[in-house]
């Protein structure tokens, strides 16, 4: 109790300090939560596309519906092949049409013609995809381009690896310089408070119980930044997750299940302490050597 | 608790603070450490306090000899010894009540008993209208009482008063005396006292150790 009621007098008898350490540590964790509920977003993306294993063939004009026909029946010949879906030039005008009624202009000019049929294929095992693209890719004269969701998923890939090394390599900084920042702020109280620290000494205190209070006060920095950061970002997403999952459509690019967030919650909370805890540490072990 | 001085020297680098120096203070006795400034009297209350370590020779404290003993023994030893200072030492940013509880709270007293302890010592030394008011906001009679307090409250075995009168008028500096010699009677704490007026020193009649230059030049009960 005598140790919480000392770290409170530290924080309260340099408010502009303590306010400075809660602020960084609000920054810190502001960021990590962003990058932790961003990595999330883009996990939800990718899965979306890597759970609908589809490959579509667009066929080349004036095919005969023999043709088709047979092209219909070699695909349905594959394994684990689900379900095979026939887009007509007119179906694919029609599809074309709802993707673009809002601008009149861009259906005006197009008409079926210039639309090519084509085949959707979805497979329960994504293997069969890499299969069937490569035999029909070799079928030139019928075939006019398959669009194979690898492509998509590679690109969307290399394009999410590289938004999680740079949030990753933001987090780490902004977590290297709280953590310097609250030392060098702890080492300051020190300095500031070295006769009551030499005076408790001197009435027999140990090194323990002096520096008790200051690691305290690195972890209540801690505690402090990592729940109003994550709170001020979860409440901040969560006020416009309607828009961005509409954005996101049909993914929910924002998570609905309160468990992702006590998760989330949890792990800042205890990094935040451990964040807290050693800064403080390195900051007593420097400045408290009497 | 006894202290006992064996030869002991100290030197800060070709200055010789203390030289030979042999006394023995008995458990439960009061004595002057007596001497102008620069004599040596702060050094003897330093080495006592591990502050500082001898040059060469002993020094005893109860059982410990402070030589060899462990970092976790010197606090300890100093967790049995009441100091008071010229200077009162006060944490200046917390009253006088909250100064006596942390001397308790470091010397492990139980959480329960600290405000019933810091409420009798504040009461022995007549400053129960001062107990909220922090240092600075008393008086100089007054401070060396909530110094006095603050060594009071731990039972100390032995009280160790650096000048304690130094920065006081006659008056307060006889109260506090009286004090001192009704707390070592009452209590039988060991009491050592350093200082440099011979007015306190001749008017109780207790052991002097008389210093100057560093050296003991008489050593003797009046």
């Amino acid at each position: 109790m005598a140790t919480f009621k000392a770290t409170w007098h530290h924080i309260r008898r340099s408010p502009f300090q303590s306010l400075t350490a809660i602020f960084i540590m609000i920054i810190c964790f502001l960021i990590m939560s962003f990058y932790a509920l961003t990595s999330h977003g883009l996990s939800a993306v990718l899965q979306y596309f890597e759970t609908r294993p589809e490959v579509t063939i667009f066929i080349k004009d004036g095919l005969d519906q023999n043709t088709v026909e047979s092209l219909q029946k070699e695909l349905a010949g594959y394994p684990d092949v689900k379900e095979i879906r026939f887009i007509s030039k007119e179906k694919a005008l029609d599809i074309y049409k709802e993707q673009n009624k809002d601008n009149p202009l861009l259906t005006e000019m197009v008409t079926a013609s210039i639309l090519p049929a084509s085949f959707e294929v979805s497979v329960s095992d994504p293997a069969i995809l890499s299969q069937i693209a490569q035999n029909f890719s070799a079928k030139t004269d019928m075939i006019d381009e398959i669009i194979y969701q690898k492509d998509i998923i590679q690109n969307m890939l290399i394009w999410t690896a590289f938004i999680r090394k740079i949030g990753l390599i933001i987090a780490l900084c902004t977590v290297t310089v709280t953590f310097f920042i609250i030392s060098i702020i702890i080492g300051m109280k020190i300095t500031n408070r070295k006769d009551e620290i030499r005076i408790s000494r001197l009435l027999g205190a140990s090194k323990f119980y002096v520096k008790k209070s200051f690691l305290l006060e690195g972890v209540t920095y801690g505690l402090l930044g990592s729940l109003l950061g994550s709170g001020i970002t979860f409440s901040t997403i969560l006020y416009f997750k309607n828009n961005i999952n509409v954005y996101f459509q049909p993914i929910n690019f924002v998570s609905s299940d309160p468990n992702f967030y006590a998760v989330i919650l949890l792990a800042q909370v205890l990094f935040g302490i451990l964040v807290g805890y050693l800064a403080s540490w390195i900051g007593v072990k420097r400045y408290i050597k009497y | 608790m006894r202290i006992v001085f064996k030869q002991v020297s100290k030197n800060f680098g070709f200055i010789d603070a203390l030289k030979d120096i042999d006394f023995e203070i008995k458990s439960g006795e009061f004595a002057f450490l007596f001497g102008p400034s620069g004599s040596g009297k702060s050094t003897i209350i330093k080495l006592i306090l591990s502050q500082i370590t001898p040059s060469s020779g002993q020094i005893t404290i109860g059982k410990h000899q402070l030589s060899t003993i462990g970092k976790k023994d010197i606090d300890s030893v100093r967790k049995k010894v009441g100091i008071i200072f010229q200077n009162y030492q006060l944490i200046p940013d917390r009253s006088i009540e909250e100064n006596i509880a942390l001397s308790l709270d470091i010397t492990s007293h139980p959480k329960d008993k600290i405000q019933s302890k810091v409420d009798e010592v504040i009461k022995k030394v007549n400053l129960t209208t001062r107990r909220l008011l922090y240092p600075s906001q008393l008086s100089g009679g007054e401070l060396q009482r909530a110094s006095l307090a603050r060594a009071l409250a731990i039972n100390p075995e032995i009280i160790l008063a650096d000048e304690p009168t130094g920065n006081l008028d006659r008056q307060n500096s006889w109260n506090l005396v009286k004090l001192l010699k009704d707390i070592n009677q009452k209590h039988h704490c060991t009491i050592l006292m350093a200082t440099h007026d011979v007015d306190i020193v001749k008017s109780l009649n207790k052991k002097i150790i008389h210093l100057q230059n560093g050296r003991i030049v008489k050593s003797k009960k009046i």
